[in-house]
Formats: C-alpha cells, structure tokens, sequence
C-alpha cells in the first residue's frame, strides 16, 4: 500500500514537472516562429528540457515518451554541436510541436489512469529523416562543421561587411605550457573576441569538444584570424598576456590575407613580420625540437583546411546569434512551488476562522465590564487587526494568476490553424501578465480558443482575398488583456473581412428571430452581431459561411455567462472584428454591499448596484396584477421585496421603514428592497452546499465578519 | 485498521421523539453544540439552513422534521451530529445524544416494515435494521436515505431503468 502511494507521488511530480518543461518549450518555439531560425539559447533550452523528460521519463519506465524525447533531442545536438545554417525552421518548429503534442497527450493518459500506450514510432521515423536530410544538406562539408566553434553557421565566404574601418589581426597565442585544458583558455579568448569580432575564425578548430586540442595549443599556439573594428592597442587590451598566455602575438593583416584563412598564417609570420623575426627562428627550431618540454610552439605542418572554409559572416541580419543578442533581457523569472489547492482552500477557511475569532475575543462580554482598563489590550488588538488583514489579503492574491499560459495557448492555435489553412497571421499578446483568480482562467481557456480560432478560421481572409482588397497579405489577431474597475477585459481582435450584417439579418429573419415589421435599420450594429451568439444560429452551418462566424459562439456566451461573464462584438466590414469579454477578477472574492431583511443577510455585488434610496410608501405603486413598481425622478422600476420573494419571517413590510437598493442588470433596472443596509465590505464566496438545492437568485454564501452565514443575491438570477 | 476494529459495532445513539435513534460511527464526523442557524429559503422544511462549521458552510436538517415529528424549539440539550456519507457533510439537528453503545451482528434485526409491510411509516424508510442493546432497541439509521429527497428514490429508480434501456 504504502510502495503505491509512493508511486503515486513520484508520478504526480513527474507529470507535473514535465508539463510545465513542455509549457515553457512551446512557449520557446512559438516565440522564435517567426525567425529564420532558433537562437543558441533556445536550441541548449530545448536540448535540456528534452533530456530531462527522456530521463525522467525513462525512470518512470514510458518507453514511448523515452524514445520521442530522445530523438528529438538528438536532432538538437546536433543543432547545437553543428550549427547548420540549411534547417527548414518551420518543419523544425512542427517537429517540436509534435513531440510535445504527442508527449502532452500521453501525460493525459497516464493523469488519467490509463496505459500510456501511443505509438512515437512515426514520429520518431519523421524526426529521422529530418535529421538524415539536414545532415545530408550539409554534404562533405559535415565533418568540417562539427570541429566548428562558432554559433554561427557555416558558410562560403561572402564579401565581408568590410568598412573603411575595419582592420584584419592574426592573433597568435602561446600558452604556457603547464596550463591545464588549453582549449578552454582559448576559448575564453574566443568569447571574448566575439564582442568586437565581425569575423573571427580560428585554428583549432574544435576547442570545445575535442579535448585533445587542448595539446595541440599548448604544443602549436592557436591561431586566431579576426576582422574588427577596433585598433591593436584595443585588441591587446582584450587580449593579454597572464597566468595562462605566456605571449601574445598581434599582426594586422589585409583583407586579402585574411581571406586565405590560415594558409598564409605562417608564411606570413616569416616573411612579413620581421620584428618577430627572432620569435619566428625560435619556433622554428622549436618545430624540430618539437619532443621538447618547453618547445610549445610549432608551425603547423599540414593545413588541410580550404580557404574560407571557415569565414563566417556573423553580422548577417535575421541570423539567430544576432537575434538572441537584440532580444530584450528576459524578465526575471519568479520562483515558484507548487501547492495542492486543497490545502490553499484550507488556508484560506482557516483565516476565515480567525478573523471570526479575533472578533470574538475582541467583542467579548467580558471586557464590557465598567471600569476596566483597556488601553494596552486595544493597543495590541489593533495590531492583531492588522496582521490578520494583511494574511487575508495575501491569501487571496496566491489565487491570482497570470493569464500568460493561457494566451500563449492561443498562440499554439494560431499557429496551427493558419498553417493548416494556409494563412499567414500575425499573432500579439498584449497584457498577458493580467492577473485573474486560478478558477476564471479555467472558464476562459475554451470560450477563448473558440474564439481565437474562428478569428483564424473566419476573420482572416486567404493570402489572395486579402491581396484583391489591398489589405497586407499577413492578417494579425491581437489578444489584449486589463483589468478595469475590477474586472478583466479580454479581447480578440482580426483585421479580417468582418461580420456581414446584411447576411447576419436575412438569416435572424428567415429563422424568425426578429420582428417581421421592424426595418433592418432598426436593429443597431451591436444587436445585430448578438444574433450570432443565439443558440441554433450558430449551429447552422449556411450562416457560418456567410456571416463567417458562429462556430459553438452560444457555447461561448453560456460558458462565459456560468463565470458572470459577458461578450460585446464590434466589427466593421472590411477592416475585421473585436470580440470584447469581460469577466469577473474572481470568482471567490467579490466587493459585496451587506443588507438585511429580517434575520437573514445578504449580500449582493457592489459593482451591480447603482443608487440607494431611502423608501417612502407615497414613492411605491402596486399594480392590480400585483407587481410592484417604485417612480423615483419619474421613473418606473420593478420592485423585488426580497422578504416577499423568498417567504421570510419578521421582515420589514412597512415601505418607511426599509430602503431600497437599485440593481443594474444587463442595462435594465430593478429595485429591491430590503430591512437594512449593514455596509460594504469584500466577502469570500463558498458555494452554497451542493445538498440544498440550487435557489433562484441566490449564487452562492458567505460568512461575514461575525462569523454569520450571509446569502449572496444574483441579481441576473432574480429577473429570469 | 485497528481503528477500524475499534470502531466497528459502534453506534451513536440519539433519542428523537419517543425513539432512539442510532447511527452507524464511521458516518459521524464530530457532534456540536447547536449554534445559529441561516435559512435558506425555498428549500425543503427538514433542511433548516446552513451553519458554519469552522470556515466551512455545511447545511444541517432537522430530524424530527425530517420524521414527521412535531417540531419542538431548541433548547441548550438540541445537538447538531455532523455526519459524512460519501463526501456530503451534513448536520443533523437532535433532541438529545444518548451515548455510544456497541450492537454486534447478531442482535441487528430486519425491520418491522420488511416482515410486516407497514410502509407508509416514514421513519422505516430510513431505518434498516434494529439493534438490540440490553433490554432497549435502537432504530438503526441509513444515513444515505436519511439525507435523500424522497423524491430520489422514485427519480432513481426510473434512472435506473433507463440505464437498463441505454445499455441495451
């Protein structure tokens, strides 16, 4: 039993682990879609993350996963170790994809209890042969690559970006001789280099991975040909002799030269520099003392290398170096530690419990008695106060998150749907660090995806519509997030064809929506869009391909409407559509005015409630149907006696005596009226017990300050 | 399992009119003094509202209402068993707790209204068996059916035939 449940453990972890690894990776390759390639920080990020989910996995025994993350991560190494420059990136980018679909899927299964039994085998066999065909593109020159050091890839010298101002070195390195891993010595100086290098080749080759290098330098120097802009003085400044380089050798050298790589390095030493002529004699006695311990020097005998072989052109605009260079700084990443929710929802009924307490002992009886004195207990109560305010406060913000995942989400549709159709789209994400409670971002993934896809699927025109009307042949969708007067805006916007409002309207009367007597002109545009939400509308499939919307859009109306959330459509033909959503900050916090009618209380959300107004019976009219209406400045409104409505005892009949609360509800108007109004403050709502059943107008409970329960009114609730 | 070996046989005895009552232990959470009662309204008269356990909301149900019993006003003696049947937390108002007895197998008896078919005595729905403990008995209660609308056990035996259908 106890060897299960450990199971169990290990196995949550592993599934937790992995999907955040594969959260961040498609966050990673959908970031870089767009560019001509990835940059060295995501390939060694992806190489990383696939190695770890091929080791976990591999201990948690998931052969398929094993084997998938393992050839991918074969394909990154030798990204990394080669640096091909002749990658199909986007075939790269769905190869990722994939992997982390298929992986993402297995995951679910085995959440779900069931035997992860996928088949990687086509996949992988994909893999390979993208792996067979860039390796192959690479031709002869293969063997070549992979002694390279450069991030850059490979190329045929192409005309540098010379400037009047640039100057060509050949640098020579001696190190002494009892330095241990000289190729890592070089390779600092390489890094270093780099900064100032437009160009830079050097010889060995291989510092990085071929350890043996590492003697070849100590015996022979290393070699390093660099093209910069800066002088000889600047050059040996980052470069200089110290406890690893015994001598530092600076020529400058012209472009021709330069380009014969390192064929004329030698050479020219001799016969060009002759103010180190005697270092030269030196080394060549060295050469033929070469057995010698203290002969590291020696001129390179064979030099099979071809000229400009190994001339890179490391400025190239849209090359990944470059890319990860301009790239503004990552934001630091915060830290965190995952929780059950369980025990959050714990934590946050056990504040609840103290807060109750707290009054309790601080309203006690027993310090009503006269004559005390209190000043020292009222001096630390309020401290009390204050610490359990600011431990609620922090409570509530741990249910906060971030809506990124859930955006990025999107951009993955996105992606996929545009590549399937053949659309080129721009996607922006603006506001993606908006907080939203953890339980509305649940609700929203899905209306949102729907959303996003018919923008892509709908919005958007094909390359050639798009062309025809002088539109930008890339569409763009933009997923906006904010928060405003407590809730949270969500839109999606397309600068696609937009809604047709004419189709919309001959279909809202043929189904019989509207009124047959009413002129199209009297339906506004904002109405006329809110036909598409209508259930059956949608579903159909004509209007779909006329209007270019509806797909499940009255599935996202209801879904957003469970969270108290609601959809607006603005578009104008032509120039695309915004779907506006607004929702709710959270679920489980709401700013609540407190009120009373008889012994109960409630509670109803202040952001719904417009004005208060003290009642008096000359204001109140009764139709002889019953209904109530109030005039308050010569206005009509329906009026809701909530101890009426909900049968209560004791409650307040007497208009004098009551007040009366004005309730906005999806812009119409409605009065309750009430005992009492007890105050404003921010409740935490629980969901009545699932054992009662559900109650008109009533969405959930709470417990006040006192400890009290307190009903919480939907006002939409008390309309319908 | 040696807490289970302790708490088998045991029942919680509570007296609801002129009857004791007894309530298998595993089902009883903790029992409570009563406390302050919200009302919910529109809901069945037995439930009499929520009340707040520690943080936690839980609705609670008079028994002798719920027995079709005359209501009586709660007095200092009335306590609230909180009870768990299959994760629903629930409180049961009663008169008065007796105490813990242990009732073995041997001396639980069918109920009267299996043998004798009086089934129109709302208490036998949710008894199931009586227990014999000394010279007393107790009527031993099926929290499930205690908690269930007795509309339920119509609703779900037409569910269940339309199961049979779907499956065919």
């Amino acid at each position: 039993m106890a060897e299960e449940f450990n199971t169990q453990g290990m196995l949550d972890m592993y599934l937790f682990e992995n999907g955040q690894l594969l959260e961040r990776l498609q966050e990673i390759v959908l970031e870089q879609k767009d560019e001509d390639c990835f940059d060295e920080d995501s390939i060694n990020e992806i190489f990383r993350t696939m190695h770890t989910i091929k080791g976990s996995s591999g201990v948690m025994m998931f052969d398929e996963i094993t084997k998938i993350s393992h050839k991918l991560e074969d394909v990154f190494f030798y990204l990394r170790e080669s640096k091909p420059d002749n990658v199909p990136h986007l075939e790269l980018v769905e190869h990722v994809l994939q992997v982390a679909d298929f992986i993402t899927g297995e995951m679910d299964k085995i959440q779900d209890g069931e035997t992860a039994d996928g088949d990687a085998s086509e996949i992988v066999a994909e893999i390979d042969k993208f792996l067979t065909a860039i390796k192959n593109g690479e031709g002869e020159q293969e063997k070549d690559i992979k002694e390279n050091v450069h991030e850059e890839p490979q190329q045929f010298y192409i005309a540098p970006m010379a400037t009047s101002a640039s100057h060509f070195y050949k640098i020579y390195l001696t190190f002494h001789p009892d330095v241990q891993l000289a190729n890592v010595h070089a390779y600092k100086t390489v890094y270093a280099l780099k900064e100032i290098a437009e160009d830079l080749m050097h010889y060995p080759e291989d510092i990085i991975s071929d350890e043996s290098s590492a003697d070849e330098i100590i015996e022979n120097g290393f070699k390093i040909l660099l093209q910069a802009q800066c002088s000889e003085a600047e050059l040996r400044e980052i470069v200089k002799e110290g406890y690893d380089i015994k001598k530092v050798e600076v020529y400058e050298c012209s472009a021709k030269e330069f380009q014969q790589g390192f064929d004329s390095f030698g050479t020219e030493i001799r016969i060009d520099l002759e103010s180190s002529v005697e270092e030269i004699e030196a080394k060549a006695e060295q050469a033929q003392n070469a057995e010698s311990a203290n002969a590291p020097k020696k001129e390179p005998e064979k030099q099979k290398i071809a000229p400009g072989d190994f001339v890179i052109e490391s400025k190239e605009p849209g090359k990944g170096k470059k890319l990860a260079k301009d790239k503004p700084k990552k934001q630091e990443k915060a830290q965190f530690i995952s929780v059950d929710v369980h025990k959050m929802d714990m934590l946050m009924d056990l504040i609840g419990e103290l807060v109750i307490s707290e009054s309790v002992v601080l309203q006690n009886q027993d310090l009503k008695v006269p004559g005390l004195k209190l000043d020292n207990f009222n001096k630390a109560a309020g401290q009390m106060t204050k610490i359990s305010t600011d431990l609620q406060n922090v409570i509530m913000s741990m249910r906060m998150m971030p809506l990124t995942n859930t955006f990025q989400k999107m951009n993955r549709i996105v992606f996929d749907v545009s590549r399937k159709l053949g659309k080129e789209i721009e996607f922006e994400m603006i506001g993606e660090h908006t907080e939203v409670d953890k339980n509305i971002i649940e609700h929203i993934s899905d209306p949102l995806m729907h959303l996003v896809r018919n923008a892509v699927d709908h919005g958007i025109e094909t390359v050639e519509e798009r062309q025809a009307s002088g539109k930008t042949e890339k569409g763009k969708i933009t997923l906006k997030a904010k928060t405003e007067s407590g809730k949270v805006w969500i839109s999606v916007q397309d600068n696609g064809k937009g809604l047709n409002r004419d189709k919309i309207l001959a279909k809202a009367r043929k189904q019989g929506i509207i009124d047959p007597y009413k002129p199209d002109s009297a339906y506004a545009d904002k109405e006329v869009y809110q036909f598409i939400t209508l259930p059956g509308f949608s579903t159909n499939e004509k209007v779909t391909e006329y209007s270019g919307r509806g797909v499940g859009m009255d599935v996202v109306v209801s879904n957003l409407a469970s969270i108290g959330g609601t959809l607006e459509i603005e578009s104008s033909p032509g120039q695309g559509s915004t779907m506006n959503l607004k929702i709710p900050l959270t679920l489980s916090i709401i700013d609540g005015i407190v009120m009373e009618v008889g012994k109960s209380s409630f509670v109803i959300e202040t952001g719904s409630v417009k004005e208060f107004v003290g009642a008096r019976e000359d204001m109140l009219y009764r139709e002889p149907s019953g209904e109530e209406f109030v005039m308050i400045r010569g206005e009509g409104y329906p009026v809701i006696r909530i101890g009426e409505w909900y049968n209560l005892k004791d409650y307040k009949a007497d208009p004098n005596d009551g007040m009366l609360v004005l309730v906005e509800i999806e812009e119409q108007i409605v009065c309750l009226f009430v005992d009492r109004l007890v105050g404003k403050q921010e409740i935490v709502v629980k969901p009545i017990p699932d054992y009662i059943k559900k109650v008109k107008g009533l969405s959930g409970c709470t417990q006040l300050g006192d400890g009290s329960i307190a009903l919480i009114l939907d006002a939409p609730g008390l309309i319908e | 399992m040696s807490e289970f070996a302790t708490q088998q046989d045991k029942y919680v005895t509570f007296k609801s009119g002129n009857e004791y009552f007894a309530l298998k232990i595993q089902y009883v959470n903790e029992i409570i003094v009563f406390q302050e009662i919200t009302e919910v309204p529109e809901s069945e008269d037995y439930i009499k509202g929520l009340i707040n356990l520690r943080g936690k909301i839980i609705p609670v149900i008079d028994v002798r209402v719920r027995f079709k019993q005359e209501p009586i006003d709660y007095t200092d003696r009335t306590c609230i068993i909180v009870i768990n049947v299959k994760e629903t937390v629930v409180g049961l108002i009663v008169e008065k707790i007796a105490e813990v007895v242990e009732i073995t197998e041997e001396n639980i008896l069918p109920p009267p209204s299996a043998t004798i078919g009086h089934e129109d005595k709302t208490q036998n729905k949710y008894v199931y068996g009586i227990g014999k403990v000394g010279e007393s008995v107790k009527l031993l209660l099926d929290p499930d059916r205690l908690l269930k609308d007795e509309d339920l056990t119509m609703l779900e035996k037409v569910s269940e035939e339309t199961d049979l259908e779907e499956g065919e």
